[in-house]
């Protein structure tokens, strides 16, 4: 078998660090970019690269299937690495790699499990089945206003009992996500207008008027547990991260792991044991859905210690390395690399080590970098970074597409974020000090279009950083 | 007397009348250069602009010349004449319209609905009339309403006697004023066909009322055919008795429109008229044909070269012709012996001069049993048409099975739908009367009732089974090991652009992905790109309920079409089929249904006489069963020229069946996919009560190239959508595949009631 | 505001073109179907539901999709080393050198005489739904519109923003994008007349007409 040549058809800083990734495993690979990203990191360290074939292929849109396997084909490429977001949990793209005449390894889980655990409804039931604790509410998508009722009704009793003081619940359109079509009701008796808008919403935007219906949690925490499993049938975790501080559209900001550390904070609860109890759940959920690549499980902890599975992500997280960077393999001083593992299992190696041989130590903390108003609704800003600079220092790590030696206009067809800030410290306090630290030195200027000096949310990260894993 | 004329009369009025006559042959051979014809006209022009400059007996002499040979070439012509002559004399302006039949065949009349160019539609002329006959010197007169194309002579207004759907409307509201009126109807066709234009309510969907609504019209009617435009002449041809002039033409399509398909002429581009002459001897087309075909009843007699606008003896043996006619309808519904008596006596005068007297007066009035007798008659005719023209390969044995199992479930279902039913409606409501109160107290009353109750009217599904155990005609379409059908078109490893990629920006669709997991359809702007006709049968209705029934009836060439075989043979090897109609029954989420469907794979999905024959007895069989009937329309060009006017009157033979079903309280809904045009649509199909087109779907009733062709305009690309169907007022909703089978189900249940059955 | 009509009379006479280029929409293998110097036609029509001349036929993924003409005009610059080759997206092909007709240099001219909403961003942009759903039923007559009223959806970095109208009451006459492009700022996306300006519009319009046929 020749060299394994990957595509990676994503960009930014997923890009940068897939390249590096290749690069340390020997593969060769081969990136993909549209015009507006003409100067972006990814392309430029691409291009400077190639040698003897072509590395980087401008492609209309990294939403099209057809261009990333036009490319897959002309370039040689034998696996695509879709990194997070645009395909990573698109079952259709994974079985189109899969199914068509010319395969390709796709980077990541195969897509029956990526279609199962894809869908929530299906995530909710199967999580049922194996008594793995999930929100209360329906556990499909509720087509009769009659049984909508009855479900909400049951809820609102559910919450009494349980002695909380302003019981709710969510109404949500099955086929929706985002944020879109999710409305709250506090009352039974305003339940069915709701119930009505949301049916009519979800009929007129997804052609679907399922309805689901769940609890409403106010008071909670949102945890993540990261898995990477092998098609071998080997599970191992690396521990929780807690992923709380969210911007105003419920964009992650902060993401720091373990999940909870109990020498911060008391916690009305044993946290350790919580910690437990979601890594136990996960793991068991894995091996059912016959789980085969990297994976988070995402958990809410409500204030009383319940911990409800929500959702599972079939892909490679933004925030994987903080997960990485307390763990240690076998007492080694060098945190794993979990997107190159993730590589490597998916072109079929075996995981190498068992959970025996995963230790963990310290705290590490992440910061997404982001031009954006976090005092007017965290609305994006457009314009041009003529400056951009940070500290090196050996418990930090920057990732950015953006070029620290010339200008960079922001394109404005993808997500504002430009950097992502790792820091690492031997327990949760020094991490903190670090991250501030870092922020102190990290240095950002631009120029908007009319002339106007660039926003930032720099203050609003430092601000958080006393937020961190409390609760 | 010949010479004696030409002295007398005035010579420049005997060569006008010389100009006329051999500009007629001009128009009868389609060309000047036959026979030197135009020389001969332009020898009589002369004359005329000479006539004073020469001698009178030169003149007289030369004009005597020119008409014997003139009449020497007249009996040229009639000796040979063919098709194609014949439909040039229908449509030469000297022959006689229907403003001349009012004249001429009717006493006195007064046009409804318009006058001249003032009016609805002026290629429809409607009128009261009053026709008279002579009995032992005494003269009696009927009243009619007279209802027919009028093509005018000339007058642009008059649009051909080509109908708009208006026209056709204002003829459907003139019959309903003699049916309240009690009074005959005379149709008269004078029509190349229907004005192919979708304003409200769309041609077809016009047709198509006409044609529901004259089922069951219950007065006499009786039609004369002098051009037989196919829909066009349906529109308004229901009757009880077809009359056609023995020069007239009657066709499922003009001779040019069938060239041009036939020789796969491009638009624009001169049809040869050698292929326009082939094409009208393909299509049998002429009064003797029809007759021989079933599809006329009576042939009038005109003179050799057909009738003109002045030819009296004509019009006085077409009034004698209606009366008898129209006697012969009523007096059918009056009493058998006296309709054989009469029938009997007009026998013996067949052939013979028109009598000048009628030996008895028939009163055209009709009691309410006569009118039940009048409809009974009307059905039975039309359900003849076609008999015999299409195969049944079946052998006798089965024919056997078949015919027991056929009385055995008719008894059955008779007696259950029929005698206990209306016990079993009492005993439903009084059930439901007290489970509506709800409670959970009652329940425990009511569910034993309930129980006994089920077993003295046990569910139709049961005994059902016995007695329709899968006989061996019935067997599944699809091999039981089939778990999920994917479409063949999915096993391609390439993508494909949609139609509205440049308006939506939808990606290319992965054909794999497109038509397994997204059914067909563009997941971005929700296009429906066409699937084969086996995905419905697999997707729509319930895993194993299909059952084919009548797939033994199949289609054949009837008029001996040239070249036609051959491709027939094609469609059946390639399709594996015999007709382009499939009819079995289907389950859907466990409701029991008849469905006829159209497929295009054969021969476009259009109709000929084996399609009609089981449609109707799909009809037949979900009126039997009492289930409700869908008409899935995957794709129709609609009625299959090769098979002439077999095929066209197939659009009132199968609109009369459905209209028996829905009269007796059958659920009828027709879904159109695809696309669905003309005949079809126009009939059996746009008569329905419940009609839905799929999204994409064109439907409509000639396309857009037919319409540039015959209204010389353009028509904007989305001129036959479902959307502007819907617009119109032709369906009554747009449904998505991915949901067909959830709307379907929905439909029958809102539509159908609790039995899912009117009654 | 009053424009020197004559000036730019004689600047779009001395130069009535303009030259659309003709890129790639996506990776593929071109084929070319023109030749340098050859005349193409746009869409025809009354509904210009005619594609035009064909161009090139790209292949991706076993897919020949058909490239027609959108303006008329004459081929030029054409690239024929990439015949028969793999060629990225937003490849420039050729040009079309298109000939402006009068209505052409009318919209252009009114661009200087309209009042005009330019583009505040780089972003793509909608109209809303309303005022397409409105021009859809009336595009003859024009959609009118007022200070507040919600004309434009901006999407900027996966948000979307509504963008009210603030300016002169008038007839939305002319919309200068297409649904979902992406406008360079300050490029011109709608043309508005107010109601006091309608006859000084139609005045300039006739005067191009006839000064143009000169």
């Amino acid at each position: 078998m020749g060299k394994e040549r990957v595509l990676i058809a994503n960009r930014g800083e997923i890009a940068l660090r897939i390249i590096q990734a290749c690069k340390d495993l020997g593969l060769d690979y081969v990136v993909l970019y549209t015009k507006e990203d003409e100067f972006s990191l990814h392309v430029r360290n691409a291009q400077q690269e190639e040698n003897g074939f072509k590395k980087a292929y401008r492609v209309a849109n990294y939403k099209d299937p057809n261009e990333v396997f036009s490319v897959a084909d002309e370039a040689e490429c034998t696996a695509i690495h879709p990194g997070y977001g645009f395909f990573s949990e698109n079952y259709g793209f994974a079985r189109r790699a899969a199914m068509r005449n010319r395969p390709l390894t796709f980077i990541g889980p195969k897509w029956e499990v990526i279609r199962d655990l894809g869908s929530k409804i299906n995530t909710k039931r199967l999580a049922k089945d194996l008594n793995v604790p999930v929100i209360p509410g329906s556990d499909g998508s509720i087509y009769n206003e009659l049984e909508a009722e009855e479900v909400a009704e049951e809820l609102f009793f559910l919450q009494k009992e349980q002695g909380i003081q302003h019981p709710s619940i969510l109404v949500k359109a099955s086929a929706g996500g985002g944020g879109m079509g999710i409305e709250e009701v506090s009352h039974l008796d305003a339940f069915r207008r709701t119930y009505r808008r949301i049916q009519n919403y979800a009929k007129r935007q997804f052609g679907d008027e399922g309805v689901l219906i769940e609890q409403c949690l106010r008071d909670y925490q949102h945890l993540e547990v990261q898995l990477l499993c092998s098609s071998y049938g080997e599970v191992v975790h690396f521990g929780t991260r807690n992923c709380t501080i969210q911007s105003a559209g419920r964009q992650k900001r902060v993401e720091v792991a373990p999940g909870f550390d109990p020498a911060v904070c008391e916690y009305p609860f044993d946290a350790r044991a919580v910690l437990d109890r979601i890594v136990k759940y996960s793991v068991r959920l894995a091996k059912h859905a016959g789980y085969d690549n990297i994976g988070t499980w995402e958990w809410i902890v409500s204030r009383d210690g319940s911990p409800y599975l929500m959702e599972v992500n079939t892909r490679i997280q933004v925030e994987n390395e903080i997960s990485a960077c307390i763990s240690r393999l076998n007492g080694s001083n060098e945190p794993p690399n979990l997107i190159r593992d993730q590589i490597r299992v998916a072109l079929g190696d075996r995981l190498g080590f068992t959970q025996k041989d995963i230790s963990f130590e310290g705290t590490s903390i992440e910061m997404r970098i982001v031009a954006e108003d976090t005092k007017r609704g965290f609305a994006p800003w457009c314009g041009t970074i003529t400056r951009f600079d940070y500290p090196d220092e050996p418990w930090a790590r920057l990732y950015s597409h953006v070029p620290r030696d010339t200008p960079y206009k922001i394109p404005t067809e993808y997500d504002p974020n430009f950097a992502l800030a790792i820091i690492w410290g031997q327990d949760t306090e020094q991490a903190k000090e670090r991250a501030r630290q870092f922020q102190n030195g990290t240095i950002i200027e631009g120029k908007g279009a009319s002339g106007e000096s660039i926003i930032t949310n720099l203050e609003y990260l430092y601000d958080r950083i006393d937020d961190v894993l409390q609760f | 007397m010949r010479t004696d004329k030409v002295h007398m009369a005035d010579s420049g009025k005997l060569l006008s009348q010389l100009a006329d006559r051999i500009s007629y042959l001009i128009d009868i051979k389609g060309n000047s250069e036959w026979s030197n014809v135009g020389d001969l006209l332009g020898r009589v022009q002369g004359l005329r602009q000479s006539l004073f400059e020469i001698k009178e007996a030169d003149l007289f002499e030369e004009i005597d010349r020119i008409e014997d040979r003139v009449s020497f070439l007249e009996d040229r012509v009639a000796e040979k004449l063919g098709p194609a002559e014949i439909v040039n004399i229908v449509r030469s302006p000297q022959r006689f319209t229907l403003m001349d039949i009012l004249e001429n065949v009717y006493d006195s009349y007064t046009e409804l609905g318009g006058e001249g160019d003032c009016n609805i539609d002026p290629a429809i002329v409607v009128a009261r009339a009053t026709i008279s006959r002579r009995v032992k010197n005494k003269l009696y007169s009927h009243q009619v309403m007279v209802i027919g194309h009028e093509k005018g002579r000339g007058e642009e207004y008059r649009n051909g006697g080509c109908a708009r759907p208006w026209g056709n409307d204002k003829a459907l509201r003139y019959m309903r004023v003699a049916e309240t009126e009690g009074i005959p109807i005379h149709f008269y066709i004078f029509t190349p066909g229907s004005y192919p234009i979708e304003d409200y309510p769309g041609a077809a969907q016009q047709i198509a009322r006409n044609l529901y609504v004259m089922a069951k019209l219950k007065v006499p009617m009786v039609s004369f055919i002098s051009e037989g435009g196919s829909g066009g002449a349906e529109a308004i041809g229901v009757s009880g008795l077809r009359l056609m002039g023995s020069r007239s033409y009657y066709s499922v399509i003009s001779p040019e429109g069938a060239a041009a398909i036939e020789g796969k002429i491009r638009e624009g581009e001169k049809v040869p008229r050698e292929l326009v002459k082939h094409c009208a001897a393909q299509l049998k087309i002429t009064a003797e044909d029809n007759l021989k075909l079933g599809t006329v009843d009576r042939i009038i007699e005109e003179p050799p070269l057909g009738a003109r606008r002045d030819d009296f003896p004509f019009f006085h043996r077409l009034r004698y012709e209606m009366l008898r006619a129209t006697d012969e309808v009523v007096l059918k519904t009056k009493n058998f012996r006296a309709f054989r008596a009469y029938a009997l006596k007009r026998r013996e005068e067949e052939g013979k001069e028109v009598p000048e007297d009628f030996d008895l007066f028939i009163g055209w009035s009709l009691t309410d049993l006569e009118i039940e007798r009048l409809l009974e008659f009307r059905l039975k005719k039309y359900m003849e048409l076609g008999k015999g023209y299409f195969l049944e390969n079946r052998n006798i044995l089965t024919e056997g099975i078949r015919k027991t199992k056929i009385f055995a479930s008719k008894t059955y279902y008779d007696l259950r739908y029929g005698l206990l039913r209306p016990h079993h409606r009492n005993v439903q409501k009084v059930i439901e009367e007290v489970s509506s109160e709800g409670s959970v107290f009652l329940r425990k009353v009511t569910e034993p009732v309930r129980a006994a109750y089920d077993f003295v009217f046990p569910q139709p599904e049961r005994p059902g089974k016995i007695v329709r155990s899968e006989g061996p005609e019935r067997k599944s379409i699809f091999a039981e090991e089939w778990e999920s059908y994917v479409s063949p078109l999915a096993n391609e490893d390439c993508t494909v652009t949609c139609p509205n990629a440049s308006k939506y920006g939808c990606l290319d669709l992965w054909v794999p992905d497109l038509y397994g997991e997204f059914c067909g359809v563009c997941p971005n702007c929700g296009h429906h790109f066409p699937l084969e006709y086996q995905w419905y049968l697999e997707n729509l209705f319930d895993k194993n309920s299909v059952h084919e029934f009548n797939d033994h009836i199949a289609s054949c060439n009837p008029l001996g079409f040239q070249g036609y075989n051959v491709r027939l043979k094609k469609d059946i090897k390639r399709t594996g089929r015999n007709s382009s109609m499939i009819t079995f029954d289907a389950e859907v989420w466990g409701l029991r249904l008849v469905v006829a469907m159209l497929f295009s794979n054969f021969r476009g999905g259009t109709v000929g006489t084996a399609e009609g024959e089981k449609f109707v007895r799909a009809c037949d069989v979900a009126g039997t069963t009492r289930r409700p009937l869908l008409a899935y329309i995957h794709s129709t060009g609609g009625i299959r020229i090769h098979e002439g006017t077999l095929g066209v009157v197939q659009m009132p033979k199968c609109t009369l069946a459905v209209r028996e079903y829905n009269d007796n309280g059958g659920l009828y809904i027709v879904v159109y996919d695809n696309n669905s045009y003309a005949g079809p649509v126009a009939s059996f199909l746009g008569c329905s009560l419940y009609q839905f087109g799929m999204r994409s779907s064109r439907i409509g009733f000639a396309g857009p190239r037919v319409i540039r062709e015959t209204t010389g305009q353009d028509v904007p690309p989305d001129y036959h959508s479902a959307k502007n169907a819907l617009r119109r007022g032709h369906i009554q909703g747009i449904w998505d595949r991915r949901e067909f089978k959830k709307n379907l189900h929905d439909a029958l249940m809102t539509l159908g009631g609790p039995n899912l059955y009117y009654k | 505001m009053d424009i020197n009509l004559n000036d730019l009379l004689r600047r779009y006479r001395s130069h009535p073109f303009e030259d659309y280029p003709v890129e790639t929409p996506h990776t593929g293998v071109v084929f070319l179907k023109v030749k340098e110097g050859q005349t193409v036609k746009g869409p025809g029509g009354e509904w210009l539901h005619r594609p035009g001349t064909l161009l090139y036929v790209i292949e991706r993924e076993r897919n020949a999709k058909r490239i027609t003409a959108l303006w008329s005009g004459q081929v030029s610059g054409i690239r024929l080393d990439i015949e028969g080759q793999f060629v990225e997206a937003g490849e420039l092909l050729f040009s079309i050198r298109h000939q402006l007709d009068k209505e052409e240099i009318i919209d252009r001219i009114l661009t200087q005489v309209l009042y005009i909403l330019p583009a505040p961003q780089r972003a793509r942009y909608f109209l809303a739904p309303e005022i397409s759903a409105k021009m859809e039923k009336q595009p003859k007559e024009g959609v009118s519109v007022e200070s507040g009223d919600e004309v434009l959806i901006m999407s900027l970095m996966k948000r979307d923003t509504v963008i009210s109208y603030e300016g002169v009451p008038g007839a939305l006459y002319k919309v200068y994008f297409k649904s979902g492009d992406t406008v360079e700022q300050g490029s011109p996306l709608l043309g508005i007349c107010p109601p006091d300006k309608l006859q000084y519009v139609q005045k300039v319009i006739r005067r191009i007409r006839t000064e143009w046929e000169k």
